[in-house]
């Protein structure tokens, strides 16, 4: 299993929080679990390698919209109570977990990982609301990420990402 | 024919199938069990072309990067067209529902609606990419990209797969 990168998206669509893993670990000694980047606000120059020039913003901009169309219409076919769980295309696979507050979280890993929503939810409940909604210093919203890549949250999301996929 | 007022849970169930050509039009719908909500043929036409946008738009979200292929990503030779070719969305998973993609070499997609927990789509689908070449690419009336009206693919459709759930 290897896991690509994670985003979350608050209720304005706005990407407060990215994180990108090593890309395509080379093949034996997989170490693959080394942290890139921090969050979106830190705007960095998206080194994304083997492709045309996407930055980063423009990779989580392209994400959400996916997100969002597919959500629309899974919502349209199978009613209201049905939620968008995953895609998979031949190349990568989305998570994608939205909570009541309409914060979505997406997750990309490579075709072979099984649903992810449940760590998702994990990762909402015990890094989210603990380290970045219940910190006296972070603002309510998170206007360019403001807040969200403190150093537990982080800290949290990269231990807890090791636990989930040992390798 | 009869029709399944219900569908069992023990049967394999395919809801619909919709058939979207290299323009992004519906050409193609057909409900095949009851299950999902009712959409009209104006809900269907959008619906095809979101999903022709967004699947554009997966097949250019790459977070793995392009494999190593063999002389493939060479910057001195001119692009091999075989080489390599991204796909979009092939499976996209719901709580009510699993939508499986198949995309033709020529750009018709395929779309079929199952039940979320439905087993071995993937011959299905390509039985009906069968009964598509047959009865609808064979037709000599037909014109490709245009609405399919075909009764013989209608009701060979219909004898495969009510028969096969």
């Amino acid at each position: 299993m290897v896991i690509y990168s994670f985003y979350i998206f608050d209720r304005h669509s706005e990407c407060i929080y990215t994180k990108k893993w090593s890309q395509r670990p080379t093949s034996a000694s997989t170490k693959s679990l080394r942290p890139q980047s921090g969050s979106s606000f830190t705007s960095g120059d998206g080194a994304a390698s083997g492709r045309k020039a996407l930055s980063k913003e423009d990779d989580a901009k392209l994400i959400f919209g996916t997100v969002f169309s597919l959500r629309n219409m899974v919502n349209r076919i199978g009613g209201d109570d049905n939620t968008f769980l995953s895609y998979r295309t031949g190349e990568y696979k989305l998570h994608y977990y939205e909570t009541p507050t309409r914060m979505k979280f997406v997750m990309l890993t490579d075709t072979k990982t099984n649903n992810l929503r449940i760590v998702l939810h994990q990762i909402w409940a015990n890094l989210f609301v603990e380290f970045v909604v219940k910190n006296p210093l972070s603002p309510v919203e998170h206007p360019g990420g403001v807040g969200v890549a403190n150093e537990l949250f982080e800290m949290g999301l990269d231990s807890f990402i090791k636990s989930v996929f040992p390798s | 024919m009869y029709d399944f007022p219900l569908p069992c849970p023990y049967s394999r169930v395919v809801f619909a199938l919709l058939v979207i050509n290299k323009a992004g039009g519906l050409i193609y719908n057909r409900e095949f069990h009851p299950g999902l909500t009712k959409l009209s043929s104006n809900d269907l036409l959008i619906l095809a072309g979101t999903f022709h946008g967004v699947h554009a738009i997966t097949r250019n979200i790459n977070p793995a990067g392009a494999p190593q292929v063999p002389g493939g990503n060479n910057p001195n030779l001119p692009p091999n067209p075989m080489s390599y070719q991204p796909t979009g969305i092939e499976v996209l998973e719901s709580s009510n529902f699993r939508l499986q993609c198949f995309q033709t070499v020529t750009g018709t997609k395929f779309l079929l609606l199952t039940e979320p927990q439905q087993p071995n789509v993937d011959t299905t689908m390509r039985r009906i990419y069968e009964l598509y070449s047959d009865f609808v690419m064979k037709n000599p009336f037909y014109t490709v990209e245009m609405p399919i009206r075909c009764e013989k693919f209608d009701r060979s459709l219909d004898g495969f797969v009510k028969i096969k759930s």
